[in-house]
């Protein structure tokens, strides 16, 4: 496997999928738009190669004014339709504005869709305002930091979300930043299952 | 005719579920050691048969 990091930088190279594809043409309007944004949870560990699809990817954008977000909506719906709503200003004011997600998949289509919302707690925040910025096929999308990944998906605890972890874990273990993870299972009370799965 | 249901033994089944993830997890770490040592080519091309 070859993945380059360097200063708080990652390069990937890679055959891309239908996952990987849906995520670069989304980021690549959120890039346009100068929009923050972090794609967190199970496409993390899909990027680096954990073989398994997603129904839906995650993702975190900055709070953004009605204004903005109606310069978004307009770029996304030339590719991709809001499964939830088809109205811009309810997607933005019932939804995001009241801590619900919306989705996007391609036209036509359910499934994979984008899981988009704005951040709901502290972490999301620290996701948003720390996020890796990533290389894909030289494609710039943000993710969020391995570090915290781990510890997240052991505090979510269903199996997949094990599996997530320990995928992660055994592929970054070598060049993990090991205070930053210990201070987030600290944190989120996940030493003792940290210890057990990944370990 | 009334469908007879097995006794079930929930402790035998929670038990059964820890060795299964204990599994896959020594599977997922198999296969992390494989890909750390696969092109990316090669990891990747059977990754997108999997998800395509």
């Amino acid at each position: 496997m070859e993945i380059e990091i360097e200063q708080e930088c990652i390069k990937i190279d890679k055959q891309l999928n239908s996952l990987d594809r849906f995520v670069i043409d989304f980021s690549e309007i959120l890039n346009k738009l100068n929009i923050k944004y972090v794609f967190v949870s199970g496409y993390v560990s899909i990027i680096f190669g954990r073989n398994r699809s997603s129904e839906d990817i995650d993702l975190i954008i900055e709070k953004i004014d009605l204004q903005k977000f109606s310069a978004l909506w307009n770029e996304l719906v030339k590719k991709f339709e809001c499964i939830i709503t088809e109205d811009k200003k309810n997607a933005y004011e019932e939804y995001l504005l009241n801590n619900h997600s919306i989705r996007f998949s391609e036209k036509g289509k359910f499934v994979p869709n984008m899981e988009v919302k704005f951040p709901k707690t502290e972490l999301d925040l620290w996701s948003l305002k720390n996020s890796v910025k990533t290389f894909l096929n030289n494609n710039l999308i943000f993710i969020s930091k391995i570090e915290l990944q781990i510890p997240f998906k052991l505090f979510l605890g269903s199996d997949k979300d094990f599996e997530d972890a320990k995928f992660l874990y055994e592929i970054f273990k070598e060049k993990i930043d090991n205070n930053l993870l210990n201070e987030f299972n600290e944190k989120l009370k996940t030493k003792q299952i940290f210890t057990k799965i990944c370990r | 005719m009334q469908v007879k249901i097995p006794n079930i033994d929930l402790k035998e089944l929670e038990e059964q579920k820890k060795i299964n993830l204990k599994e896959r997890l020594e599977f997922i770490k198999l296969y992390a050691e494989w890909i750390k040592k696969k092109s990316n080519k090669e990891w990747s091309s059977q990754q997108a048969k999997i998800v395509d």
